[in-house]
């Protein structure tokens, strides 16, 4: 079930897949919006609002599962979203992913449970659902220079490279260190808003 | 208990606006909430048994996120699609806002006060009574019912109208699997739990599509397999599904010879000496009951198509006679049968003969919705006790359930037509004795005579019979099989309540709606599939004038005169109802916990005693109704000296065969991303676009004979109906040469006109998944 089969194998099935997908690529480029990068502070911070309105757009709320953005490829998703991702001529770059510190295996393996496909834009009733919005804040830093915390928690998304790495890093938290393989050796996840209190003061 | 959110902890440090912790001017400066400004709660997830824990965020009033739980031993912080996307669930633009009452001239409803609603409702019951007595009043719930509306409900009918005629769609869908334990067991719901995913060896699919239907549990099966390779997943199956995509062993059986394949099963243990005779000895007893086809029937021809009552007959049997009856399922008789090889069916005996792996039989509908369901249950428990791979860690029979509380209510309050709370019934005077006593009723209140199942209870209200009806929570005019013959033109001199929260099929044949509360709108307990009982607090208020179901019901009943029923105060109603309810389950192994211990945590599977739970029944060290030291004790079965009863149960064929005019089966079923009659989740934006219509899948073989292309819609035929769908062919489900399928989800295009109300023999579910079709192209050939 890896995919992580013969390198022939895979290559094949992704110029199938490429064969396949290159009459639907104007189609699965529409979820993402292409407008003029706007522009917005967040934090005293200049934020890409086009980048992350691309995330959003794809999720019910901060937080869900992105549905996926292309048409169906075959059936095993880890082959082009392996733990490095990979360029698709014709399609663009997969990105890696993010679960699990084996990539394609774990309790993740069956992709289908939370990503789903969109066959149609039709709804079969409006809705007035409000989701939690994409949440644009950095994580805090004990002085400016220190490396900053997690703002989001870690689950789900261990392989951090997936994010904020490569091809499909967003520029706003695109790692200027990748070689650097060790994430959580200096950022830490923000679990708790409690502080230090010794027992018995 | 909710949690305090991060805001609310800073501003009663008096922390806000100091910009040393929070980064200055965030969540302040924007309109929407982000992560640290939604208060989190707890709740369980309102689709399938799973149980999966949820956190609910909420903000400004509204549901606007959930996350997984990593708290909850169920699913870890993992959900499935449909549970990442529950808060849209309650916000669609058509959510049922006021009662409304159908016009005088029938053309469409108009809103009225709930005080008119709940009068009228408790004045058309009253005149049922009064003119045709207790038989003719009903009320049809759910698995989805919280144990408060089942309570509620099944104390109004039973110890305030004195009907037994109160049945949930549960009776669709796990009846056979209630009755496969209590002949057994005499006792309801499994022994085993989740903790055998982790424990088990071998995994053993009956007819069971894991993958889209408890994608969480099959995520952690998969998991299993991932640490322990040597971990198999073998899947019985009538057609290819995405669970047969990871399965180790693929058998694919004949529709409804799963009966053959596991007395056959049974016939390889006991010839090669596998089955454990000492533990037969020790804990199991033989039995045998009726077994004539023609005395039993298929509840849907003849006299049988308008009441079913067909009763069982036990007769005392022994492991001779079983080894006797057994001979006739050889392997090759068992293959003729089922179309499964030999090997096939060696290798499965060889499988559940091994004594060193545990072995797991997990099922659903495809063995509940069986005109031999209840049969095949027994069969299936069969195998673990004759093999004594039982009540032990990572070897069990387990059945899934398909609703959030089909145990919880359902079962464990005991909302059927012949259920008092705590595995009682009312044919046994000592059960009515004792509910009748915790409820305060004089002796004799309850009658002993079983009401109306699910099917015969639409039968009756069709024919005429029973005259007030009410159902809540469940959709059974899209639901019901051969739904032809249900049809309703309001103005029947009948009278029909459904209260939902949204417009259905089934609504739009009401003489009056009741807008509901769902999910976190409401305080509320649900009973999953491992026997853990889970409460949630009210999180948000309900739309326009929506109130909780069991609100509904105590308002009706005060409206009777039957408010004692309901003594306590009119706010604060929720935690007095639920241990009155548990004094039922405590001090006879159905213990639930205290309410005041799962507001703290996230559930506890029962019995609870001494506020710890249980994760194995019967077993010695984990349930403290064992006091033997080793082994197993099943105590609750006081008619078979507290043994396991195994029964004799033969292969019968189904109700409905292919022939040359409907040549195919037709099979049917659920989607991962829509749950049930997709009333929830077509409001879903992402859950409908993923999969906006039902459509039929046809093998590619039947296709090219057919004329027919992928995507193209043709003609689904069957004796009752028909319904026109676009064609699948090699997509998520495979089905072999000679069979379709259609979900049933799409109120658009009901598959319940084509299927047959053919009913199980004991449990009385039907058979949603054989029938006979045929196939007609739409358009001519090119």
């Amino acid at each position: 079930m890896s995919g992580r089969t013969l390198g022939i194998l895979r290559l094949a099935s992704i110029a199938l897949a490429v064969f396949a997908a290159t009459s639907q690529i104007s189609c699965s480029d529409s979820t993402d919006t292409q407008e003029s990068p706007q522009e917005f502070e967040v934090d005293g911070q200049t934020v890409v609002k086009a980048s992350a309105e691309a995330r959003a757009a794809r999720r019910a709320f901060d937080g869900a599962p992105p549905v996926i953005p292309h048409t169906p490829q075959g059936s095993d998703c880890t082959r082009c979203h392996d733990h490095d991702g990979m360029e698709i001529p014709g399609m663009g770059f997969a990105p890696p992913l993010p679960h699990g510190q084996t990539a394609g295996m774990s309790e993740f393996a069956n992709c289908r449970q939370c990503h789903v496909f969109r066959s149609t834009d039709e709804v079969f009733q409006d809705s007035e659902f409000v989701g939690l919005a994409q949440d644009f804040r950095q994580g805090d830093r004990h002085f400016d220079g220190a490396p900053p915390v997690m703002p989001h928690s870690a689950f789900m998304r261990e392989n951090c490279q997936a994010c904020h790495t490569g091809p499909s890093a967003r520029e706003q938290i695109r790692c200027s260190h990748p070689e650097r393989i060790n994430c959580t050796q200096c950022h830490v996840e923000d679990t708790s808003d409690s502080t230090f209190v010794r027992p018995g003061t | 208990m909710a949690t305090v959110d991060r805001r609310e902890f800073l501003k009663s440090l008096g922390l806000v606006g100091a910009g040393t912790v929070l980064t200055s001017g965030d969540a302040e400066a924007s309109a929407t909430a982000t992560a640290d400004n939604l208060t989190w709660d707890k709740a369980p997830c309102r689709y399938c048994g799973t149980g999966c824990g949820v956190e609910v965020g909420v903000a400004d009033g509204k549901v606007q996120a959930v996350r997984g739980d990593e708290k909850s031993p169920v699913n870890r912080g993992l959900l499935c699609v449909k549970g990442y996307h529950l808060p849209g669930m309650l916000y669609g633009t058509d959510r049922l806002l006021y009662p409304l009452k159908r016009k005088a001239d029938g053309s469409g409803f108009e809103r009225i006060s709930w005080d008119e609603a709940l009068d009228l409702v408790a004045s058309k019951y009253q005149e049922a009574l009064d003119e045709h007595g207790p038989e003719a009043v009903g009320i049809y719930g759910s698995g989805q019912w919280t144990v408060f509306d089942g309570y509620a409900a099944l104390k109004w009918i039973k110890g305030g109208m004195r009907s037994n005629n109160i049945d949930p769609n549960a009776r669709l869908c796990m009846a056979s699997a209630v009755m496969g334990f209590v002949t057994q067991f005499q006792s309801d719901e499994p022994m085993g739990c989740y903790d055998d995913f982790e424990a088990g060896d071998d995994f053993i699919l009956w007819g069971n599509n894991m993958a889209e239907m408890h994608p969480v549990l099959f995520s952690r099966m998969l998991e299993a397999k991932r640490q322990r390779p040597t971990v198999r997943i073998i899947d019985l199956a009538v057609r290819r599904t995405p669970t047969s995509e990871y399965a180790d062993l693929y058998v694919e059986f004949k529709p409804g010879t799963d009966l053959a394949l596991a007395n056959g099963i049974l016939h390889l243990l006991v010839k090669n000496n596998k089955v454990r005779r000492s533990f037969i000895e020790e804990n199991v007893v033989f039995r045998r009951g009726i077994e004539d086809v023609e005395t039993i029937g298929y509840g849907c021809f003849g006299d049988q198509s308008e009441r079913y009552t067909f009763k069982d007959a036990a007769k005392e049997s022994s492991f001779e006679e079983f080894a006797k009856f057994l001979e006739a399922y050889t392997p090759a008789k068992v293959s003729e049968i089922t179309g499964v090889p030999e090997s096939q069916i060696k290798a499965l005996a060889e499988i559940y003969g091994d004594s060193g792996r545990g072995t797991v039989s997990l099922w659903c509908m495809g063995v509940n919705q069986h005109t031999r369901g209840t049969w095949m249950n027994n069969l299936l428990n069969n195998l673990h006790l004759v093999t004594g791979k039982i009540s032990r860690p990572g070897a069990n029979p387990f059945s899934l359930t398909g609703q959030p509380s089909a145990c919880g209510t359902a079962r464990e309050v005991g909302t059927l037509s012949n259920r008092l709370p705590a595995d009682m019934v009312v044919m046994k005077e000592e059960h009515r004795a004792k509910t009748e006593k915790i409820w305060g009723l004089p002796e004799g209140t309850i009658p002993p005579k079983p009401g109306y199942h699910a099917v015969d209870m639409f039968r009756a209200f069709t024919r005429g019979d029973l005259k007030a009806l009410w159902v809540q929570v469940t959709n059974p005019w899209v639901t019901m099989p051969n739904l032809q013959r249900f049809q309703r033109k309001p103005g029947d001199g009948r009278f029909l309540v459904v209260s939902d929260i949204y417009p259905t099929p089934t609504t739009d044949v009401a003489d009056l709606i009741l807008p509901s509360a769902a999910w976190v709108e409401r305080e509320g307990v649900f009973g999953n599939t491992e026997r853990r009982t889970q409460q949630w607090n009210k999180m948000v208020e309900p739309p326009g004038e929506a109130r909780e179901d069991a609100w509904q019901i105590m308002e009706v009943a005060k409206r009777m005169g039957m408010g004692k029923l309901f003594p306590w105060p009119e706010n604060d109603w929720h935690e007095a109802m639920y241990e009155e309810y548990r004094s039922f389950t405590v001090g006879v192994g159905k213990d639930v916990a205290s309410y005041a211990q799962l507001k703290q945590v996230p559930g506890l599977r029962w019995p609870v005693v001494d506020g710890r739970e249980t994760r194995y029944r019967y077993a010695a060290g984990e349930d403290p109704y064992v006091t033997k030291p080793s082994g197993v004790h099943f105590y609750k079965a006081k008619g078979y000296g507290e043994k396991a009863a195994v029964w004799l149960r033969p292969y019968h064929p189904p109700a409905e065969v292919p022939d040359d005019e409907y040549p195919l089966w037709l099979t049917t079923g659920r989607v991962l991303e829509h749950w049930h009659t997709g009333s929830m989740t077509r409001r879903v934006k992402q859950l409908h676009q993923a999969v906006p219509e039902a459509y039929v899948e046809i093998n590619r073989a039947d296709a090219t004979k057919l004329g027919v292309q992928r995507g193209e819609r043709v003609r689904v035929v069957s004796r009752r109906g028909s319904v026109e769908l676009p064609v699948r062919i090699d997509d998520r489900g495979r089905p072999p040469q000679g069979m379709v399928f259609v979900p049933f989800f799409d109120e658009n295009r009901l598959v319940n006109v084509l299927t047959l109300d053919a009913l199980d023999n004991i449990s009385k579910e039907p058979d949603y998944k054989k029938c006979a079709v045929r196939v007609e192209r739409l358009e001519a050939s090119p």
